[in-house]
């Protein structure tokens, strides 16, 4: 997997960010839709028809597979590629958490009040 | 009163999806419930005590092998399927009160559903295109040619009228918000 097939995916919206980490497990829809609320602290909500659409490019683009079945529900994971994309896209925000960290002085107050309260 | 079937005529274009879930939710608050769809622009309601409900429509051409799943999905997340025609997928939910449930939660998908449409409206222009030289061609020239030729003129200025609305559609989703 060379780097130009990673870097042509990033960056991910985020509502596929959380799709692919909630994939890391392998599950289901409806469990996918659960995972992302509760990961992104609800800053995330998946509709169906969205989850849907998602699950087709993502397998199309194989960053997930499905893995089996449960009843009528598919259940999908993620791929070598998958993973290696997710973790480019992590990557990505680190830089920019780091480039508020140096540039930004509001950030750099809010983070330094919320670490005195620890 | 109550499960009495009341069949509807109403013809809504391929564009007027939202007006065709807002009349659904309309007639709901009636106490017309949505049974089935049997044919284009005819609606079979169950009747019974009015309810808020929320209608959406989705637009799919799926293999019968990813339907079952599809539908699993919109069900678990309170999704209730109760109609499909010509890959127009109806969906209901108990909406409570204040919620504003939606089948897309983002733009892309959105925009995503009404590009589906428009490529199905756009695999007919040029075929019908293709077909009007055909007709018009024809040797003798009776009034069975005039009408159909009338017909073929009439059906490609719909479509073209459909995908100019759609375009149009998308674009404004792709401006707003």
């Amino acid at each position: 997997m060379t780097d130009t097939n990673i870097q042509k995916h990033l960056p991910l919206t985020e509502a596929t960010y959380y799709i692919l980490l909630a994939l890391v497990a392998p599950k289901h829809g409806y469990a996918v839709m659960q995972d992302a609320e509760d990961i992104s602290q609800g800053t995330i909500r998946l509709a169906p028809g969205t989850l849907y659409g998602a699950f087709t490019t993502l397998e199309n683009n194989d960053l997930i597979s499905m893995v089996g079945k449960e009843g009528r529900r598919k259940i999908y994971q993620i791929t070598e590629t998958g993973i290696l994309v997710l973790l480019g896209q992590i990557q990505r925000m680190e830089i920019m958490l780091q480039s508020a960290a140096k540039n930004f002085d509001l950030w750099q107050e809010k983070t330094a009040e919320e670490e005195s309260y620890d | 009163m109550t499960n009495e079937l009341v069949t509807k005529l109403k013809w809504f274009w391929a564009w007027q999806d939202e007006k065709e879930e807002a009349w659904l939710a309309e007639m709901a608050r009636q106490g017309l419930h949505l049974n089935t769809v049997p044919f284009p622009g005819s609606y079979q309601f169950k009747s019974g005590e009015p309810a808020d409900y929320v209608y959406r429509l989705d637009y799919q051409s799926l293999k019968t092998k990813d339907k079952e799943s599809y539908l699993q999905l919109f069900e678990d997340a309170g999704w209730e399927q109760v109609g499909e025609m010509g890959g127009w997928m109806y969906f209901r939910y108990q909406a409570a009160k204040g919620e504003a449930p939606e089948i897309y939660s983002d733009r892309e998908s959105k925009i995503g559903k009404y590009q589906r449409v428009l490529t199905y409206l756009a695999i007919f222009l040029p075929f019908m295109i293709v077909m009007m030289p055909n007709i018009t061609g024809a040797e003798r020239y009776g009034p069975f040619v005039v009408i159909l030729e009338a017909l073929s003129f009439l059906i490609m200025v719909l479509l073209a009228f459909g995908i100019i609305q759609l375009i149009r559609r998308i674009n404004q989703l792709k401006r707003n918000t």
